[in-house]
């Protein structure tokens, strides 16, 4: 009962101080409810249903990095909880308590400041549940309308999850206690030596990890003709390019620094001599934090890219897919006009062509891909295909031995590598000279491969395969769909045992809504990551600045104006938050990259834009650390 | 004793130092008159709670009296901005403080370097003034080891060569010794002694040893809040340092004991 008593007056004391701690740790479990309130939602359930792989895998993806977010979060601020509480509770021991009893006193006040920070994390998690809502629809008209409400299943699935995590923290420092010597207990905040580090292994370091990154960088943007290899690669260049950031701060970085303040000439001017030196004594205790809001500020960039690629691709697919309405494919040709008129009976035709191709099976066409259905088509068709249709068709002519592809558009591909493609149509070897993904032939270009061969190519190869006829139209009046499906259905009908295929695209019907929730969650991720990196930044420069206070105490006793000591935070901050910042940038480029290869998207812009988003809240909190920094210090 | 002839570097009249509110006022200070002149080396004494720590902190612009005027470097430091004090204190004023307060995220050698680059002096002299304090306090060997690589005494002097190093109009020393052994206490004390026979600094150092005191030319005895007397080396300071003792036990002598 005594000790629930001095357990508690202490909590009571030290919550003030511990304040940013419960604030960082509220901020973990409202993102964690905000993520669980979308997963819980009647919405989404409907709307991941359609792809439940797809949907499942990236929901698992993201639940994991969220989960080590706030597994980070917890272990951060107890292991700062302890170190600070340490030396205080030292003086226990010398009241006649045993470790054990000490390490109970800090496992239960721990605990009381785990739970309040739960408390507030709920009741601001489920506030903040429409806002999160807002900015995700602010930041894209097309990500998912989802209805937030007020549920309990998040709220039990996120304190389920924090709290296990928290308690294995809070068992971890009360073994910590009980095995700590007495001494170890009372020099516990004494941690400020060995600055310097030795200068080979410095070397080592930063010789390992700018390879390291290199490789990483190289790996991520090497083009391969295989998807097996392109996984491996990508897989090989994320390992090696974490690893690579961490030993860039903790190797070359420092070094450079530590070269920095070797070169006295440089060092002492202007306020050098004071932060450059400081940033070599924080870069050994924060490198780790610089490194990992690098990787994750670099995850936020390349989650925003992959969002903003698939809603252009889901656009481009879209359009691809309802390049005509309706198209009849048949064997024997159908009279000048006559799908045409059928059409027009209901609504005017806004464009329409006509092709004759051959088509083949697997087995007399070898591909990389494997289609199943090959379609031959001769260049001057298609060419007069893409006059009728309005759609550009800069293709010279094939030569013989050589074909153009005409592809779909892709959501992925993990064949980036498109040079030096061939292939084998009726045991003769082509080589793939072009590839276009323009919608010339609409949805069957979606589902057969095609190949465009010159003309007299195409008269040799059309008897080997089956003659095929395709009418294309888009219909003006939309509205009149379920008419015109109907007419050409009767048609079909009345035409007996001919062979004839008819696509008939639903403008109203979308099979690829699955997108719209990837594209919503990568904004989400995005939000999230750069948020959290904005987050750990603050928390650990506001929790230097309490180290720094004696310092600058001396330095202003010494005479050394407000201003260039202010002028010297700026300089050190600048660069806790500039490191992290350009090496985030340069890596960005390589991870975008490798997804512009992958997803055949222009993503320069979106790296651009990302980029600058996070370097405007990274502006925002080094304006913030600044302030608070210089506040600390009572300057 | 004080050359009349030379310059004046503080100039203290009827320092007058309250703390408190109106009614339960605290007097540390009841009228101060005190002058360094340049190349004095005055030892401040008196017992816990007699006014040395705060007349030290105003004088060396820390701390502002109630009354009465502190002028240093011609300047009555009572009635400029805290700009031109904190320039004072960086051109003019050299400290050496009872635990060094070195910076212990850089190097001996950066540390003493820390005014002048911060004083905007060219980073050439910088090295050459570092390198020529560091041989005269024997540092050469350590300048590269940082504060916590350093015994006490090598740290102390290191702070004194910091102090130095801007080469002020006086130093202010607080209680230097008190965290050193005899033996570093003694060194320092040599070295003071000799910068300030060389002619190369004014000191002012507060002190509640007798020993330190005797190191300095002239002794003032602050109890209560005014100085009861002052005490000025004749020959040998073993000699100095038992006159210092004599008045002291004379006092009542309980501030030895602090």
């Amino acid at each position: 009962m005594r000790m629930m008593k001095v357990v508690f007056l202490n909590f009571k004391s030290s919550f003030r101080n511990y304040l940013s701690l419960v604030i960082a740790l509220s901020f973990t479990i409202l993102i964690f409810l905000n993520f669980q309130t979308i997963l819980c939602s009647e919405d989404f359930g409907v709307l991941s249903a359609k792809k439940k792989e797809y949907v499942d895998m990236l929901v698992q993806a993201v639940s994991f990095v969220l989960v080590c977010f706030m597994f980070f979060f917890v272990w951060y601020s107890t292991n700062v909880f302890l170190t600070k509480r340490k030396r205080e509770i030292g003086v226990y021991v010398f009241m006649g308590l045993s470790n054990e009893k000490i390490g109970k006193l800090y496992a239960i006040e721990t605990a009381l400041i785990g739970l309040s920070a739960l408390v507030f994390g709920i009741f601001f998690g489920v506030l903040s549940t429409g806002l999160f809502q807002m900015i995700l629809l602010a930041l894209s008209e097309m990500a998912v309308e989802i209805r937030f409400q007020f549920q309990l299943k998040p709220i039990l699935n996120t304190a389920g999850i924090y709290l296990t995590v928290y308690f294995i923290f809070v068992i971890k420092g009360y073994v910590n206690i009980v095995r700590s010597s007495v001494l170890n207990l009372l020099s516990g905040t004494k941690q400020n030596e060995y600055v310097r580090q030795s200068r080979i292994g410095l070397l080592l370091k930063a010789a390992a990890g700018t390879g390291t990154l290199g490789a990483g960088f190289y790996l991520a943007v090497r083009e391969s003709g295989n998807s097996v290899d392109v996984l491996g690669n990508l897989f090989a260049a994320v390992v090696l390019v974490v690893a690579g950031v961490y030993l860039l701060f903790g190797g070359l970085i420092p070094l450079i620094f530590q070269g920095l303040a070797g070169n006295k000439r440089f060092l002492y001017g202007k306020q050098r001599c004071l932060w450059i030196n400081n940033v070599i004594f924080r870069m050994k205790k924060n490198y780790r934090t610089y490194a990992m809001v690098c990787i994750l500020v670099l995850c936020s960039v390349t989650a925003l890219a992959t969002g903003f690629a698939m809603k252009y691709k889901y656009e481009n697919i879209r359009h691809f897919e309802n390049m005509y309405t309706f198209q009849v494919l048949v064997e024997e040709p159908l009279p000048e006009e006559k799908i045409k008129g059928m059409i027009e009976e209901y609504t005017p035709v806004a464009f329409g062509s006509e092709i004759s191709m051959a088509g083949f099976k697997d087995g007399v066409v070898k591909a990389n891909e494997n289609y199943g259905t090959y379609g031959i088509v001769a260049w001057s068709e298609l060419k007069k295909l893409a006059e009728d249709v309005g759609l550009a068709f800069d293709f010279a002519e094939p030569k013989e031995g050589q074909v153009i592809r005409a592809s779909h558009l892709y959501l992925l591909s993990m064949i980036t590598d498109k040079s030096n493609i061939s292939v084998t149509i009726n045991g003769k070897e082509y080589r793939q000279v072009g590839e276009t993904n323009l919608p010339y032939l609409g949805y069957l270009q979606d589902k057969i491969s095609f190949y465009v061969v010159n003309d007299e190519e195409f008269r040799k190869l059309a008897p080997l395969g089956q003659q095929l006829y395709a009418y294309n139209y888009r219909i003006e009046d939309l509205s009149a769909f379920a008419d015109v499906r109907e007419n050409l259905r009767t048609f079909k009908e009345k035409a007996g045992d001919a062979y004839m295929g008819i696509v008939s695209m639903d403008p109203a019907q979308d099979e690829m809504e699955w997108i719209k929730i990837m594209y919503s969650l990568c904004i989400f991720m995005f939000m999230v990551f750069i948020l959290a990196s904005g987050c750990i930044m603050f928390m650990k420069l506001y929790h230097d600045s309490f180290e720094e206070k004696e310092r600058y105490l001396v330095l202003r006793k010494m005479g050394i104006s407000d201003e260039a000591l202010k002028k010297s935070i700026e300089r050190e901050l600048g660069i806790a938050y500039g490191l992290p910042f350009v090496v985030m940038g340069v890596s960005s480029y390589f991870s975008v990259h490798a997804l512009e290869l992958m997803m055949h998207a222009d993503l320069l812009a979106i790296n651009g834009v990302s980029v600058f988003t996070v370097f405007v809240i990274f502006l925002l909190c080094y304006c913030l650390s600044v302030s608070v920094y210089v506040r600390g210090q009572g300057i | 004793m004080n050359n009349v002839n030379n310059k004046k570097v503080v100039e203290v009249k009827n320092l007058i130092k309250n703390y408190g509110a109106k009614d339960f006022e605290t007097k540390a200070l009841k009228g101060i008159d005190l002058t360094v002149y340049e190349n004095d080396f005055i030892a401040i004494m008196g017992p816990s709670g007699s006014g040395k720590t705060t007349l030290l902190n105003i004088l060396s612009t820390i701390d502002k009296p109630s009354l009465g005027s502190v002028i240093l470097a011609s300047k009555d430091i009572t009635k400029i901005s805290n700009k031109e004090l904190s320039k004072l204190r960086r051109d003019k004023i050299g400290f050496i403080f009872q635990d060094y307060n070195l910076l212990d995220t850089m190097n001996l050698e950066d540390n003493i370097a820390l005014p002048l680059a911060f004083g905007g002096v060219f980073p050439k002299e910088c090295i050459r003034k570092t390198k020529e304090l560091a041989a005269m306090f024997g540092l050469s060997e350590h300048l590269k080891k940082y504060p916590y690589q350093l015994s006490g005494g090598q740290k102390q002097r290191g702070a004194a060569c910091r102090a130095l190093i801007t080469g002020p109009e006086i130093i202010f020393a607080d209680e230097p010794t008190g965290a050193l052994d005899s033996k570093a206490g003694r060194e320092l004390l040599e070295c003071l002694k000799r910068i300030n026979e060389e002619g190369r600094a004014t000191i002012l150092m507060v002190t509640h040893d007798p020993f330190s005191a005797s190191y300095a030319r002239d002794v003032y005895i602050l109890n209560d809040g005014v100085i009861k007397c002052r005490l000025s080396k004749g020959g040998e300071r073993k000699e100095f340092y038992d006159r210092i003792i004599d008045v002291q036990t004379s006092m009542g002598g309980d501030f030895l004991c602090e």
